[in-house]
C-alpha cells in the first residue's frame, strides 16, 4: 500500500528560492506539495504556482505558525497518511523527508521532529546556544525535553495532523506543537536532519534569529500569564 | 474587625479573586492553552496580591528591607495593580483580535483554494487507483 505524503511549506518573500526548493522535492519523489504564501510582497505565490505546487495565499502576513496551520488544514483535505512541514528558504534538505516519515509509517509514531542539533556540525554556535535556550523554556513551559524545539522540519501522522491545534501565529508555533504532543499524549521521536546555512537563509530579515528568538520567548511567557 | 478593612484591600481582593477564579475554572475545564505551570503562575501572582492586601505588614516588612518605608506604598501597589490589570486586559484583547484576524485570513485562503484542493485530491486518488490504495 502506498503512503500518501503531503508536504506543507510556509513562505514569506521566498520568490528567489522557492522554485529551487520545489524542484529539489520533485527530484526525490512525486509528493503533493502545498505552499502557503503568507502575504508576501514579492511573487512567491506565482513562483510556487508555476512549479506545480498547490499554492494558498494569506492576504496579509500572519506569521509562520499561522501559515503552517493553514497548510496542514489544506493537507488534511487531501486525506494524507503523513504530513511533512518544512521551511521554504532551502535550509532543509528534501533528502531527509524519507527519514522523517519512516518512524510514522513503520513504527506508528504520531510526530517526528527533525533535529538540527543531532547533526549540528555546521550549525553556528550562536544558533546552538539560542536553540538550547528555546529547548529549556519549551521544557519548562510544556514539560517535554527535545533536542530541537524550534525546528520546522517535522512529520505528522494523519491523527496528529488532525488533532494538533494551536492558536500560535508566529515562531512560537513550533514550541506550541510540543505542548500539543504532551496534552494529546502523542507518541513522538526525533531524527537528525541536515540544515544548509546558505548566505540567503542567513541574510533573511524574518528568520528566527536571536532577536526574534527573544520575542518568541516573551510571547511564550505572555501566553503563560494570560 | 471590619472597621480596620480598607477600601484598597477590598478592591485588590475582589480583582484577585476574579482572576484566580477564572484561572482555576479555565484549568478545570481544560480550556485550550491551560497548563499546570500557567495555573501556578496565576496563583502566585494574584494570590500574592491577595496576601499583600490582606496582610499589608508583609509589604511593610518588605518595603523596610528594600528601603521604601512609608504609607504611600499601599497607593503605589494599588496603582500598579490597576495599571497591570489594564495592560493585561488590553494585551489579551489585542491577542484575541490577532487570532481572529488569522482565522479569517485562513478561512479566506482555504475558500479561495477550495476548488484546486478538490482537484488535487481527485488527481491523487486517480493516480493511486491502479495501485489499489
Amino acid at each position: 500500500m502506498d503512503t500518501r505524503v503531503v508536504i506543507v511549506i510556509p513562505v514569506y518573500n521566498e520568490a528567489q528560492v522557492i522554485g529551487e526548493v520545489l524542484a529539489e522535492i520533485r527530484s526525490i519523489g512525486a509528493y503533493p506539495v502545498i505552499v502557503v504564501d503568507d502575504g508576501s510582497a514579492d511573487d512567491s505565490f506565482v513562483q510556487a504556482s508555476v512549479r506545480g505546487a498547490l499554492t494558498l495565499r494569506h492576504r496579509i502576513n500572519r506569521g509562520k505558525g499561522a501559515a503552517v496551520k493553514t497548510g496542514i488544514m489544506a493537507a488534511n483535505l487531501l486525506e494524507p497518511d503523513v504530513v511533512v512541514t518544512m521551511d521554504g528558504d532551502g535550509q532543509h534538505d528534501p533528502a531527509d523527508i524519507a527519514g522523517l516519515i519512516r518512524p510514522v509509517v513503520e513504527k506508528g509514531y504520531d510526530v517526528v521532529l527533525g533535529s538540527r542539533t543531532m547533526n549540528s556540525v555546521d550549525m553556528p554556535k550562536i544558533k546552538v546556544a539560542a536553540n538550547n535556550i528555546g529547548n529549556f523554556f519549551t521544557w519548562l513551559f510544556y514539560g517535554i525535553w527535545v533536542s530541537d524545539s524550534q525546528s520546522g522540519f517535522r512529520a505528522y501522522s494523519k491523527y496528529a495532523a488532525l488533532i494538533i491545534d494551536t492558536k500560535a501565529d508566529k515562531y512560537e508555533y513550533d514550541s506550541k506543537v510540543i505542548r500539543e504532543i504532551k496534552t494529546n499524549r502523542l507518541e513522538f521521536t526525533e531524527v537528525p536532519v541536515q540544515t544548509r546555512y546558505t548566505e540567503y537563509s542567513q541574510g533573511k530579515k524574518q528568520k528566527q534569529g536571536f532577536v526574534n528568538g527573544m520575542i518568541t520567548l516573551l510571547r511564550m511567557i505572555w501566553n503563560m500569564l494570560t | 474587625m471590619f472597621e480596620k478593612v480598607l477600601l484598597y484591600q477590598v478592591v485588590v481582593v475582589a480583582i484577585s479573586s476574579v482572576m484566580l477564579f477564572q484561572g482555576i475554572k479555565e484549568f478545570v475545564k481544560r480550556e485550550s492553552g491551560q497548563t499546570v505551570l500557567k495555573l501556578l503562575v496565576r496563583l502566585v501572582v494574584w494570590g500574592g496580591m491577595t496576601v499583600i492586601a490582606v496582610y499589608p505588614d508583609i509589604s511593610y516588612k518588605f518595603s523596610r528591607i528594600v528601603g521604601i518605608e512609608d504609607n504611600i506604598t499601599a497607593v503605589i501597589v494599588t496603582g500598579f495593580l490597576f495599571v497591570l490589570l489594564i495592560i493585561f486586559k488590553l494585551l489579551s484583547a489585542i491577542e484575541k483580535l490577532e487570532q481572529n484576524v488569522s482565522e479569517l485570513t485562513r478561512r479566506d485562503s482555504l475558500r479561495e483554494a477550495h476548488e484546486r484542493i478538490e482537484q488535487l485530491r481527485r488527481d491523487i486518488v486517480d493516480k493511486e487507483r491502479p495501485g489499489q490504495r
